[in-house]
């Protein structure tokens, strides 16, 4: 009887096939045009390309912000996580939620308040941080979040009776954690480590602004100043090399240990850690990461916007309608394409929309650069007529925001239960039908979340929208980052904190629709 | 289908609220909205004709001109860079102008006749004047990184390898002094590990911030922070250096204009009294028309127009300049 059901009927599914493989081949089809672009050149300009010795120092500088922001984001995250889960202090809830905040911070907004806060004059007494480890620390800040949910629950369901069958052989407390604890951790720690890494690879607003040239970087200069459009699509394609090994490396190291865990929690919860003496050290770390990349921003940025000239307040509501024109219409569009994608995953699951799933989540792993060069070319060469255009940007944006509508709209579907779709299919609806009479209005709070989360990851997004923007076409964020290349911090103020105080309604709209799930 | 139908019917309606207005200029400019906005403002003010302005880089504007082809909506082309201006004239895009408007500058008119020059801006070396005594630094550009080598600055000199004046005046080096003697003083440069910014306020900002004491900069970049109370160093090379290079910018009327006299009243405005004031007042730049009144950070024009190598800044050898700058790994 269910594999009857299972069966997909192809003309039901149709309208759920066509949109899904539209995602598909908008995430593939740019991709193959950037290698067929990137083969384009003449053998001996290929050779030129390959052996630059530029080449080798992009990968050097790429390497080594890489390790060092997984490096800082593990100091952060993990005794954070520790202190938020098992301990004694007060108003745990309260600090998760507090140090998940500076997600909503984008990097090239932290790069200009170092800028713009430090070096004599500043209204920091500090020396100017840059290049390498003024990238770290602002990397490290933003990102360590992903890290910090992912072992918060990890922690939470921590078995305690592994830990303490190792202190009954004589081990200290903190050996009993490494050898117990800590390899129950590894899975949160990798998947968290590939979103952090993505962000790093993909970075290009922190990096740029504090000028240190990472392949990204490198990307955008070689597109944007030295039209070298050859050299700037290899550099894309070395750049999906990287992402792809880190792709790779994350999936065979969780095979690796899925096969070596045991079974996870056994009911029992661990007794919270007495912190005792160390009380106020505990909350002075759980408060640094708040102050250093919430607190201290928005203190920046409204000092600055204090000093800000009233007439350029026509140019603010210019790039908020440009930004909302853009945003608007791609979160939508986001959603739109994230609902059949996550359906036939979850309701007819197999290889094939598995796949597909995969392929989405790839248009968000994919560096927004190389993915704004692949798109350029894809454009160019078969779509003329989009190339430049304000319905291009839009298109581009939804699909590398797809993953992120994706994640609320797949839980939500979860949750609905089948047997209401297969009640409505026995009264003779098709498969679409059924969706949108019985499975949709329940799925409505996903899908808002989903778009909530699309919407303000466009307003923030910087290298897509500043490659593919129509000429003159000024968003929040080219405004913020083009601003700030030249040094005219106070100018940029206001349009950061909108993005600022943006993304700050956004999270309140995301706490909101995860409280009535 | 019905959507397609409705929107032909919109374009159409612009098109004829388009051709019910013939006093619409249409201006593309390479040159930053900053700069532009009040001029556009002033010429509507005083003329009545309406400017549309289209912004970008010169390199993207000229793309577009290119993409555009016969179909182009631009009268008016007001770029950066006399190479940009020198390209689209190349490639058959300008109309030549009449001599009423190449009359007027005082200098660097191109052969071409295919646009007019408008200001003209220098290159200089910035310094922190707590650092660096004016005296000792160097009479040529060339002599910059031995100087740099005794004065114990490795690390502490700035520069804009990806911004087009940078690039410019790699470009004039070459045409004085060749491929090999621009080759050695880049790679001179190099071995100071110099710290590269993506724009010259940003360098100028790290000299006020201590982070270096020296870049190679535009003139009026140094002006306007000195206006804006930050005391920086301003020299000048010998006469005649290319580390002075002097930096045209200009508009030129495209062949695809229907709205001729318009676009000429626009350049003529560029031009006029009020509007070089403008540039060598508010902009800090220098004017090519007599009888402005000189600003008080700037040179006096005649000495102004001594300083740079005379060169045919149409034809710099900006190509050359950016294959040497990537074979070297700058950019």
């Amino acid at each position: 009887m269910t594999s009857a059901r299972r069966l997909p009927q192809l003309p039901g599914l149709l309208p759920f096939l066509v949109p899904a493989l539209l995602t598909g081949g908008g995430v593939a089809l740019p991709l193959l045009y950037l290698l067929l672009r990137a083969l384009e050149a003449d053998p001996q300009t290929l050779r030129d390309i390959l052996l630059r010795p530029k080449n080798l120092e992009l990968v050097r500088n790429t390497l080594s912000l890489l390790l060092g922001v997984l490096a800082g984001t593990t100091l952060l995250a993990l005794p954070l996580a520790f202190l938020t889960t098992r301990t004694d202090l007060k108003g745990k809830r309260l600090f998760s939620i507090l140090l998940t905040l500076p997600l909503a911070i984008p990097g090239y907004v932290g790069a200009y308040v170092i800028l713009s806060a430090t070096g004599p004059g500043g209204i920091l007494p500090l020396p100017r941080l840059e290049g390498y480890w003024g990238a770290l620390l602002i990397l490290s800040l933003i990102t360590y979040p992903y890290l910090f949910l992912g072992l918060r629950a990890a922690f939470l369901g921590l078995d305690p009776s592994q830990e303490e069958a190792a202190r009954t052989l004589g081990m200290g407390p903190w050996r009993a954690f490494l050898r117990a604890a800590f390899p129950q951790l590894l899975p949160a720690l990798l998947s968290g480590y590939l979103v952090v890494g993505l962000h790093v690879l993909g970075d290009f607003g922190t990096v740029s602004l504090l000028r240190y040239e990472t392949f990204s970087y490198a990307i955008y200069l070689q597109y944007s100043a030295a039209f070298d459009r050859v050299y700037a699509a290899w550099l894309a394609l070395f750049l999906l090399l990287f992402t792809g090994g880190l792709l790779l490396l994350e999936g065979a190291l969780l095979r690796h240990l899925s096969l070596a865990r045991t079974g996870k929690g056994s009911g029992k919860r661990a007794k919270p850690v007495r912190l005792g003496r160390f009380t106020p050290w505990a909350y002075l770390l759980l408060l640094l990461p708040v102050l250093l990349a919430l607190v201290l921003p928005l203190y920046a940025l409204f000092h600055l916007a204090s000093r800000f000239p009233q007439e350029n307040l026509e140019g603010l509501w210019e790039a908020l309608s440009h930004s909302a024109m853009a945003a608007i219409p791609a979160s939508l569009l986001a959603v739109g394409m994230a609902l059949p994608v996550a359906y036939l995953a979850v309701r007819y699951p197999s290889p094939a929309s598995r796949f597909l799933e995969r392929l989405a989540y790839l248009g968000y792993a994919i560096p927004p650069l190389a993915f704004a060069l692949a798109w350029i070319f894809f454009s160019l060469k078969s779509l003329p007529f989009l190339y430049s255009t304000l319905p291009l940007l839009v298109l581009v944006l939804a699909f590398h925001f797809l993953a992120e509508g994706l994640g609320p709209v797949r839980g939500a579907l979860y949750q609905v239960p089948r047997r209401l779709e297969e009640a409505a299919r026995t009264l003779g609806d098709t498969p679409t039908r059924a969706f949108f009479r019985v499975t949709f209005p329940l799925l409505w709070r996903g899908a808002v979340a989903g778009g909530a989360l699309a919407f303000i990851g466009a307003v923030k997004e910087l290298p897509l929208t500043l490659l593919l923007a129509p000429m003159g076409y000024s968003t929040l964020s080219t405004r913020v980052f083009s601003y700030t290349q030249v040094a005219m911090f106070a100018e940029a103020a206001p349009f950061a904190l909108a993005i600022a105080l943006l993304s700050a309604a956004f999270v309140g709209v995301l706490l909101w629709s995860e409280r009535r799930f | 289908m019905q959507m397609r139908r409705f929107l032909t019917l919109i374009g159409l309606a612009a098109l004829g609220l388009a051709s019910a207005q013939p006093q619409t200029l249409t201006l593309y400019s390479g040159r930053g909205q900053s700069l532009v906005d009040p001029l556009v403002k002033q010429f509507q003010a005083e003329t009545g004709i309406r400017v549309q302005v289209r912004y970008g880089t010169d390199a993207q504007i000229l793309a577009a001109l290119l993409e555009e082809g016969s179909r182009s909506p631009a009268d008016v082309f007001w770029a950066n860079t006399a190479g940009a201006l020198g390209q689209a004239a190349s490639k058959g895009l300008l109309r030549p102008l009449g001599d009423t408007l190449l009359r007027q500058p005082q200098a660097f008119v191109p052969a071409s006749k295919a646009w007019v020059p408008v200001t003209v801006r220098l290159r200089v070396l910035a310094y922190n004047p707590q650092k660096l005594k004016p005296e000792e630094l160097p009479a040529s550009i060339l002599d910059l990184p031995r100087f740099a080598q005794e004065k114990g600055l490795v690390g502490r000199v700035g520069w804009t390898p990806t911004y087009s004046s940078f690039q410019d005046m790699v470009a004039g080096m070459i045409a004085l002094y060749g491929e090999g003697r621009t080759r050695e003083w880049l790679s001179a440069m190099k071995a100071l590990n110099p710290k590269s910014y993506a724009s010259n306020p940003a360098m100028l900002d790290a000299i006020r911030a201590g982070e270096i004491d020296l870049g190679s900069t535009n003139h009026y970049y140094v002006v306007r922070f000195r206006r804006a109370g930050y005391n920086l160093g301003l020299h000048y090379f010998k006469d005649g250096d290319p580390g002075n290079l002097a930096l045209v910018t200009g508009a030129g009327i495209l062949k695809t204009s229907k709205n001729l006299v318009a676009a000429n009243r626009f350049l003529t405005y560029l031009l006029s009294p009020k509007g070089q004031q403008y540039f060598a007042g508010t902009v800090g730049e220098y004017p090519l028309v007599k009888g402005v009144v000189a600003d008080a950070h700037l040179l006096p024009l005649e000495e102004a127009l001594g300083k740079s190598p005379k060169l045919d800044f149409e034809k710099l050898p900006l190509d050359q300049a950016l294959r040497l700058l990537r074979e070297l790994g700058i950019l």
